[in-house]
């Protein structure tokens, strides 16, 4: 046998290229985009199921409103926004190692109006454990992620070029006097898989989170898909966007912002209804 | 669950793919196109990971994408040869000069082609001749048959 272990050592000098590894992570990374696609879907519902539950619940927290007095006094040398409402950091905080860099911001929405029972608290429970979570989640990836560069022949310089940033943060997307439009977002700049997108709407004259159904009436997934379909012709003739032939159902769990007009904007994030080029989607949606 | 077959899947093809490239150079003898054949076997495996069936079976199910796309490759590229206008090329010939120097490989390159890919399978990969059968789609005495002739050829 001498022969064939002769025979088998040449077979195991075949050269390996550098190139193996990033072209069989690169298969990796397609696949899971492939799969969040997917799941997207599924998780938006689950997500916002939950959110509509806390709503539910907010009677519950209604003697609850006073924060420690140490928040309130940081609350009140923070600009004011709006009248009623104002959006502030509520916590934030940036650390860098050698391998990742993160910087978490994390808003609170405090309602200056009496009626809103307490609605904010429980939304600002459910915001802060979504960013922490978010945070704590991304953290682990990039842990896995170098792991695997490593264990396939990277190096650590190579590690460090690859310069890790991981955000958490919200943005005011717009403010009126009626209503308050909140968007809270995670990202990951090496993936765009797990990226998060989470809009707050609340109408400030009633004191609850404002749906589509408020806004647009009870057809309003009727109205909504319409006005979706019409738009993503047009700029399929415009801006050469191919959408899938199937939109998401609208429902109570669809993602939006309501702009300055006080319309409604209905947000895919890419992937969703086009091809990952053509990025997240807009449609406004006119009363 | 499936979730976790994935993850495994996902670290199984991490770990090995170092062996998936020389098995799929063993075969299409170029290295773009061993590359072309680890990458599109990696694609393949994780699109289909539902036909999966249990963490046990994850090499030899993933040694038979990757075999039948390395023939895949090898057969386009035979229907290719044949069907150009240009001057016909003789693929094997210099394949066979490149490996001049051990005399077994040569040896091996002359058996007929599923013997020399069932001793592959067995001294290079060191697969079982049970996960061989699975893999090719054989019969386990076929397989046996296969081998014992290459071996006294």
């Amino acid at each position: 046998m001498n022969q064939m272990e002769e025979a088998k050592r040449s077979y195991d000098a075949v050269p390996i290229p550098q190139e193996l590894s990033e072209r069989v992570l690169s298969e990796i990374k397609k696949a899971d985009l492939r799969r969040k696609g997917i799941q997207m879907l599924q998780k938006k519902r689950m997500a916002k199921r939950t959110l509509a539950s806390a709503a539910a619940a907010v009677v519950l927290f209604t003697g609850a409103l006073n924060t420690s007095t140490a928040f309130a006094e940081t609350v009140s040398t923070l600009p004011v926004i709006g009248a009623v409402a104002k959006v502030l950091t509520f916590r934030s905080w940036e650390t860098e190692t050698d391998d990742l860099k993160i910087s978490v911001e994390i808003p609170s929405v405090e309602m200056i109006a009496q009626e809103f029972k307490g609605i904010e608290k429980s939304v600002n429970e459910e915001i802060h454990g979504l960013c922490q979570k978010y945070a704590d989640e991304a953290v682990k990836r990039a842990e896995e992620y170098k792991a695997a560069f490593l264990a396939t022949g990277g190096t650590e310089e190579e590690w460090a070029a690859h310069n890790i940033q991981i955000q958490v943060g919200y943005e005011v997307k717009n403010q009126t006097e009626d209503h308050l439009s909140l968007l809270i977002t995670g990202n990951e700049n090496w993936s765009s898989a797990y990226s998060e997108m989470r809009y707050y709407n609340f109408d400030l004259k009633k004191g609850q989170l404002l749906t589509l159904e408020d806004i647009l009436g009870s057809s309003y997934a009727e109205k909504a898909e319409a006005s979706i379909r019409s738009q993503m012709e047009e700029r399929q003739k415009v801006q050469n966007i191919g959408y899938w032939e199937e939109i998401p159902v609208i429902d109570e769990n669809t993602r939006f912002y309501v702009n300055e007009q006080g319309n409604p904007v209905i947000v895919f994030e890419a992937y969703e209804v086009a091809p990952g080029s053509a990025g997240a989607q807009e449609f406004e949606i006119v009363k | 669950m499936r979730q976790d077959l994935y993850d495994k899947l996902v670290s199984y093809i991490l770990e090995d793919q170092n062996k998936f490239y020389r098995l799929a150079f063993s075969y299409v003898r170029c290295q773009e196109d061993a590359l072309d054949v680890v990458q599109s076997a990696v694609c393949k495996a994780l699109e289909h990971y539902g036909m999966l069936k249990n963490e046990e079976a994850i090499k030899t199910w993933f040694y038979r994408i990757l075999v039948n796309e390395s023939l895949m490759l090898l057969r386009q590229k035979k229907r290719m040869v044949l069907s150009g206008d240009e001057v016909m090329e003789e693929p094997a010939y210099e394949e066979k000069a490149f490996e001049a120097q051990d005399d077994f490989t040569v040896h091996l390159n002359h058996l007929e082609e599923d013997v020399q890919e069932i001793i592959r399978l067995r001294f290079f990969e060191e697969l079982s001749l049970k996960e061989i059968a699975q893999i090719r789609e054989l019969n386990l005495n076929t397989v046996k048959a296969k081998l014992s002739r290459g071996l006294r050829d």
